[in-house]
C-alpha cells in the first residue's frame, strides 16, 4: 500500500495541480472579507458571519469541482497511454490500487481544508476579531473533510468508467448544485454531494449537526465504502 | 472556413457536446425558474429578472465555456492531432474555425435561455408584457462576457494540453467573478475581471431593501449604462482573440 501511495505520488510530482487546491481558497478568503466588512451591520456573529462568507461559494460550487478535477487527472493518468494494463498487471488487488488513489485525492482534501481554516482564522484577526473557536474550526475543517472524501470516492469512481475530461468535471458541478438543492429541502446528511457542506456548516455555522456527529461519520464512511466496492466492481468486470 | 466547421462537426460526433451544454443551460433555467413568485416578486418580475439573471450567467456560463471549449480542443490533442491538421490547413484557420464552432454552441445556449426566461416570466404571470428593449439590453450584456470568457478558455485549452489547467484557471476565474458580484463596494474589480462582467454590465438594481422593512420599501430601478465600459470590453475580446491566435500560430505543435 505504501508503495502503490508512493508511486502515485511519484506520477503526481511536477504536476501543478496542486497549485490550484492552494490558490482557490484564497479567493473567498479576500473577497469573502471584503464582502463581511462592508457589511458589517448585518452580519452580527462575528466568526460565523465571517465562516459563511468564506466557505459557502467554496462548498457548493467550488470545491466539488476542483476535488473532480483532481480526481479526472488521477484516473487519466492511467486511461492514457493503456497504463490501466501495466497497472492492472502488477501484483497488487484491485482494491489497493483503487484506495491508493483515494487517499491521494484525500490528502488534498485535507490540505485545502486546513488551508481554508488557516486563511480564515488569519482574515478574523485583520478584520479586527479576538479569540477565535480554534475547536470548532478545527471540527468544521476536519468533517468537510470527510465530506469531502465522499466526493472524491464519488468522482474517482465515475472518472474511472468515464474516459472523457470534462463529463465527470460537469457531473461534479452539478453535483455540487445538487447538494445545494437537497441541503435546502433538509436532505443534506444523506445526499453524498450535499455532506462536505454539511459537515462544513457552512451555511448556518452556529448551529451543532441536527442529527448528531456519529450519524454523519456512519453515513460518510458507508458512501466512502459503497463507492470504492463499485469501482472495484468495474475494475474487475471492466475491458480497461 | 465552411469545409473546416464541417469537419469540427463530423469531430464531435458522438463526444455529447451538445446534450452537455443543452443540461447545463436546462440546469441554469430551473434554478432560474424554480422559486414561486407572489406580491412584490410577481409585479416587479420582469426587472427582478434582470436584477437576479445576471449572478446565475456568471456561475453558468463560464462553466460552459469552459467544458465546450475544452471538449473540442482536447480532441486534436490526443495522438498529436494538430500537427497533422496544421500540415493541411493554415493554423490560424484552424484556430478560428474551433473558436466559431464552439462560440455558436455557447451563444445558441445563450440565446435559448433568453428565450426560455421570457416564456418563463408569462407563464409565471408577471405583471405587464416584457419590456424587450432592456431585455435585449440584457441579451447584449450577457454575450459580450460570454464571448470574453470563451475567448480566454479557447486559448488556453489550445495552448495548453493539459486540460487540468484550463479547468482549474477558470474555475479559479468564475470564482473571482462570482465573488466580485457580492463586492459593490469595490466595483472596479467586476469591471477588472472578464468574469464579472457579468456583474459589472448589471443595469439593474434593487434599493430601498432593509433587514426590518423587507419589501415594503423596496424598489427595483434601471441604472445607467457603462458605455464607455462596453466599449472597452469589445476591445479587449478582439485584443485577447488577435494575441491568442499569435500566440498558437508561433507554438510548436
Amino acid at each position: 500500500m505504501f508503495r502503490l501511495l508512493n508511486a502515485e505520488r511519484m506520477k503526481l510530482k511536477r504536476s501543478p495541480v496542486w497549485l490550484a487546491f492552494l490558490i482557490m481558497p484564497i479567493v473567498p478568503a479576500l473577497l469573502g472579507t471584503l464582502n463581511y466588512m462592508g457589511n458589517i451591520e448585518i452580519l452580527q456573529s462575528e466568526w460565523y458571519s465571517l465562516w459563511t462568507q468564506h466557505t459557502l461559494f467554496t462548498d457548493y460550487f467550488f470545491l466539488p469541482v476542483m476535488i473532480g478535477i483532481y480526481c479526472v487527472y488521477i484516473m487519466r493518468l492511467e486511461h492514457n497511454n493503456h497504463n490501466w494494463n501495466k497497472v492492472l498487471t502488477m501484483p497488487q488487488s484491485r482494491t489497493t490500487v483503487f484506495l491508493s488513489k483515494l487517499i491521494t485525492a484525500s490528502f488534498m482534501v485535507f490540505i485545502s481544508e486546513l488551508w481554508i481554516g488557516i486563511l480564515f482564522i488569519i482574515s478574523g484577526f485583520v478584520v479586527g476579531m479576538a479569540n477565535p473557536p480554534y475547536m470548532q474550526i478545527a471540527v468544521w475543517c476536519l468533517f468537510g473533510t470527510l465530506g469531502g472524501i465522499v466526493v472524491a470516492a464519488i468522482q474517482l469512481m465515475l472518472s474511472l468508467f468515464i474516459k472523457s475530461f470534462a463529463l465527470p468535471i460537469g457531473i461534479s458541478f452539478a453535483g455540487g448544485l445538487s447538494g445545494l438543492v437537497f441541503l435546502a429541502k433538509g436532505l443534506g446528511h444523506i445526499w453524498p454531494y450535499s455532506l462536505m457542506a454539511y459537515g462544513m456548516n457552512s451555511n448556518a455555522p452556529q448551529k451543532i449537526l441536527e442529527s448528531g456527529y456519529t450519524e454523519f461519520i456512519i453515513i460518510c464512511i458507508v458512501y466512502i465504502f459503497l463507492f470504492t466496492i463499485i469501482s472495484n466492481v468495474i475494475l474487475s468486470k471492466k475491458d480497461i | 472556413m465552411i469545409k473546416l466547421l464541417q469537419c469540427e462537426n463530423r469531430k464531435t460526433r458522438g463526444r455529447y457536446i451538445f446534450i452537455t451544454a443543452f443540461i447545463i443551460t436546462v440546469v441554469e433555467l430551473v434554478w432560474a425558474l424554480h422559486n414561486n413568485y407572489s406580491g412584490f416578486m410577481l409585479e416587479n418580475g420582469w426587472l427582478n429578472f434582470l436584477y437576479q439573471l445576471p449572478l446565475i450567467n456568471a456561475i453558468f456560463m463560464p462553466i460552459l465555456s469552459i467544458i465546450v471549449s475544452s471538449r473540442l480542443c482536447d480532441i486534436e490533442h490526443k495522438g498529436a492531432m494538430l500537427k497533422q491538421l496544421a500540415v493541411t490547413v493554415d493554423k490560424g484557420k484552424i484556430y478560428d474555425a474551433k473558436f466559431i464552432y464552439g462560440l455558436s454552441i455557447v451563444l445558441f445556449c445563450n440565446i435559448i435561455s433568453w428565450v426560455a426566461v421570457i416564456i418563463g416570466g408569462y407563464v409565471k404571470g408577471f405583471y405587464g408584457s416584457v419590456p424587450i428593449k432592456l431585455y435585449l439590453l440584457y441579451l447584449l450584456f450577457t454575450i459580450i462576457p460570454t464571448i470574453a470568457v470563451y475567448i480566454f478558455q479557447h486559448i488556453l485549452s489550445l495552448l495548453f494540453k493539459n486540460q487540468t489547467v484550463t479547468f482549474c484557471t477558470g474555475i479559479i476565474g468564475t470564482f473571482g467573478g462570482l465573488f466580485s458580484m457580492f463586492l459593490p463596494n469595490v466595483p472596479f474589480l467586476r469591471r477588472v475581471l472578464i468574469w464579472g462582467w457579468y456583474g459589472a454590465t448589471q443595469f439593474v438594481g434593487l434599493f430601498g431593501w432593509t433587514k426590518e422593512t423587507r419589501y415594503d420599501t423596496a424598489y427595483f430601478e434601471v441604472m445607467d449604462i457603462d458605455w464607455i465600459l462596453f466599449a472597452i470590453m469589445i476591445a479587449v475580446c478582439v485584443i485577447m482573440y488577435l494575441i491568442g491566435k499569435k500566440l498558437f500560430c508561433r507554438k510548436e505543435l
